[in-house]
């Protein structure tokens, strides 16, 4: 063989192979039966997060309601429930050009994503079916879309996010009701104390920052810094509700109404002192029955549990926090691997799969269903009584971790143990709780 | 018979000869002055310049020897020297995975104006010191304790070794609880003492103590790496010493603790490399709070990635190579690394 004829056979063995190699992520997936195939990295089996479990079970019936045109396909995924690394990991696959074709994020997540520039807009989708853009709730794409009119993710539920309470010990301290008032809720702090109990049980992030919220939203403007200025990175101190919500909260924990150990930001910090009947209350969204209330850590407790709005700075003004949650968002660019997402955002923004959601999370729909569906549905009385409250309330207004920047967990990990024990006083704190947190919105 | 010898089993072979002081190089005798220097290490030189016989790669060979050495040189190359290189060149630019653009020494003066750097390298550095002296001094002593094989001492040796073979991730968890002040076993004891607790991770009077106390104490590979360099010294040392009439504790600090020099070197540059990347303790047990006060250089680096600064956060990785490269150096000097102890 000359020269010339080996290298003509190297160079075209090379090409064949490069060319077999990158057509592996292009092209429609398909499967042998001509199916579309689409990865979904939030659809696995899991024993201990419901919202995957229900998405695994969703999608099975997704599967066989679409046989022979579409399929999921699951991707085993250690980053799908949420975490500090789940952006990074998503971030790395959307700089590789390999984002899943379904998964989901939350707000802070999305905004982060924007950037990447790899999401996939569900706007044009929307706009072309306006029965299916008008089964949302309104307010329901407020944390999910972009600067110009892009829908980023599809919302999977819409919940009033209030205070979970133990009704004996409430009424062991005198109060039949929950308080209205945080002034009444601090009457009953002090004879729980006095009783050897904690009024509220917080870890120091996610239940913390919820308490602050409601703190903050539960005042004229601070629904407004919470949903909007929240994201200007100002110096947060120059807001009176913010500095007088963090001075309250800040003078719980100094006056011993919350647990000891609420500053590692784990949540089951929290949930522990209030499943064990140490605390009182406890703040979390209507997952927390399927998660906590209703597993075998806490015989039951579910039975003695109500659920309530935030208290408010004045009579008649309770208020609660109302989210969006996660949303499906979409990686792909293939035109019939998002004809195959289209019908699964679809699918699941359903009347059968919202009410189905709802059974097995506790998660309130975000779509419009029947009265007489959701009855049959048999919901969880605890969350679809406040979600139907919270139409009533004074106050409505988002997590500050919807419209805060994407460093403001880990700036008040990080801060907010050090504020409490003295070390900075509120200006610094705040200060610095703006500065740092607005270190990752640069 | 010397307390070092007296339980050990007679040596299959017998102990080498020592040579002169002076007469063996890195490769063996070599004559010359006692000291090594003047033209004895000239000709050394001279000599090691010359190829070895038998050495060289003949020609029909270096084909096949360069194609064995390619997968190492490919591992190489992809887990080593391209991060290496991506992180030296992106520390000197703003790099966010999307964005790039180089920035000259912005990232350097950046770190330099951030009171956190500072925290985070005397952290780093606090880390560093409770390993080497409290860590390290600690696994000599009981390694030279258990090398005198008292009753049960391999007993002991496993369950001194257990906590080294535990990850870090789960050691933090056992110690998040440890710690815990409403329920941790720590608090409760000194409750049970009438002494007050604590919220021992998250005051910043105490975090970085508490974090320490975390590891100081697993010493299972000093005790056994000292265990085994105190088996390894020729007891025929210690038997002339009883003769000359040296007591046990005379035994211990003027022959064996000297002979254990290169081990402790060893042991004290492995724990310093370990510190100076300390991450998955801390990020566990503190996330590097309260006020940054647990926070060490990694996670620093770590918290920069996070938000996107992934040129700063290889700048701060750069800083932590170079603080590697002068520990290496200077525990190597003082500890002579390398030099026989005999």
């Amino acid at each position: 063989m000359g020269t010339t004829r080996r290298t003509t056979l190297v160079t075209a063995s090379a090409t064949a192979l490069l060319a077999a190699v990158t057509g592996c992520g292009a092209g429609t997936d398909t499967s042998d039966s001509g199916e579309v195939v689409v990865t979904c990295a939030t659809c696995q089996e899991s024993p201990t997060d419901p919202f995957l479990q229900y998405n695994y079970e969703a999608a099975q019936r997704f599967n066989q309601k679409f046989a022979g045109d579409y399929r999921i396909e699951t991707i085993e995924n250690a980053n799908a429930g949420s975490s500090d690394d789940r952006l990074q990991y998503y971030q790395r696959l959307a700089l590789a050009d390999d984002l899943p074709d379904l998964f989901q994020l939350n707000s802070g997540e999305i905004k982060a994503m924007e950037r990447t520039g790899r999401l996939h807009d569900f706007a044009p989708s929307l706009e072309a079916d306006g029965d299916w853009a008008a089964s949302f709730y309104d307010q329901a794409f407020d944390a999910l879309t972009g600067p110009d009119g892009q829908v980023w993710a599809i919302p999977q539920q819409r919940d009033a996010i209030g205070i979970y309470y133990n009704k004996e010990l409430l009424e062991a301290a005198g109060f039949e009701q929950f308080p209205t008032t945080w002034d009444e809720f601090e009457d009953l702090a002090v004879t729980l104390k006095g009783q050897g109990k904690f009024a509220v049980a917080l870890d120091g992030d996610w239940a913390t920052k919820l308490m602050w919220a409601n703190l903050i939203g539960t005042q004229p403007g601070g629904a407004e810094f919470l949903g909007d200025s929240i994201a200007d990175l100002e110096d947060w101190g120059d807001d009176p509700a913010v500095v007088r919500a963090t001075e309250r909260l800040r003078n719980w924990h100094l006056q011993g109404y919350v647990n000891a150990d609420a500053f590692s930001g784990d949540f089951q910090n929290a949930a522990a002192p209030f499943l064990t009947e140490e605390a009182a209350t406890v703040p979390n969204g209507p997952w927390f029955v399927k998660t906590n209330l209703t597993t075998d850590a806490a015989p039951g407790l579910y039975e003695k549990t109500g659920y309530a709005p935030a208290p408010g700075w004045a009579d008649g003004g309770q208020g609660t926090v109302v989210v969006s949650g996660a949303g499906w968002v979409s990686g792909t660019t293939d035109e019939r691997e998002l004809e195959a997402v289209d019908a699964f955002v679809r699918f699941m923004s359903s009347q059968d799969e919202v009410l189905a959601q709802a059974e097995a999370t506790g998660a309130n729909p975000p779509v419009r269903v029947d009265a007489a569906a959701t009855d049959a549905a048999d919901l969880e009385p605890l969350a679809t009584g406040l979600i139907e409250q919270a139409a009533d309330l004074e106050y409505a207004y988002p997590h500050a971790r919807v419209h805060g920047p994407a460093g403001l967990d880990t700036s008040w990990k990080n801060l907010w143990p050090a504020y409490v024990k003295g070390d900075l006083d509120t200006d610094e704190f705040l200060q610095r709780l703006t500065a740092d947190s607005a270190s990752s919105a640069q | 018979m010397s307390v070092f010898t007296r339980h050990r089993p007679p040596a299959s072979a017998p102990a080498p000869v020592p040579e002169p002081a002076g007469a063996r190089g890195a490769d063996g005798p070599v004559g010359g002055r006692p000291d090594g220097s003047g033209p004895a290490r000239r000709r050394i030189a001279a000599r090691r310049a010359r190829p070895v016989p038998g050495t060289r790669i003949p020609l029909g060979m270096r084909g096949p020897v360069a194609v064995s050495l390619l997968p190492g040189l490919v591992l190489f190359g992809t887990f080593f020297l391209v991060p290496f290189l991506v992180l030296t060149a992106t520390a000197f630019a703003r790099w966010s995975g999307l964005d790039f653009a180089w920035s000259g020494l912005d990232n350097y003066r950046q770190m330099l104006a951030d009171p956190v750097f500072f925290k985070a390298l005397v952290n780093t550095l606090f880390y560093a010191a409770a390993s080497v002296f409290v860590q390290v001094p600690l696994g000599v002593a009981v390694g030279m304790v258990l090398a005198l094989r008292p009753r049960g001492w391999k007993t002991l040796r496993t369950i001194i070794f257990v906590p080294f073979v535990i990850s870090g991730a789960a050691y933090a968890l056992v110690f998040s609880m440890f710690y815990n002040p409403r329920a941790g076993l720590l608090n409760n004891v000194l409750g049970g003492l009438g002494l007050p607790g604590r919220d021992w991770l998250f005051d910043t009077a105490t975090a970085r103590w508490a974090v320490a106390g975390t590891f100081v104490f697993i010493i299972g590979f000093v005790v056994v790496l000292v265990m085994a360099e105190v088996a390894s010294i020729p007891r025929e040392v210690y038997e002339a010493a009883s003769v000359d009439g040296a007591s046990t504790w005379q035994q211990l600090t003027r022959i064996t603790l000297p002979l254990l020099r290169n081990v402790i070197g060893t042991a004290i540059l492995i724990r310093l490399l370990v510190d100076i990347g300390m991450f998955d303790l801390v990020f566990i047990l503190t996330a590097g709070g309260p006020d940054d006060a647990t926070a060490t250089l990694a996670l620093y680096a770590y918290r920069a990635y996070l938000n996107g600064e992934w040129g700063f956060a290889n700048a701060v990785g750069s800083v932590i190579i170079v603080i590697g490269l002068v520990l290496i150096v200077t525990v190597r000097r003082v500890f002579r690394i390398g030099e026989r102890a005999l």
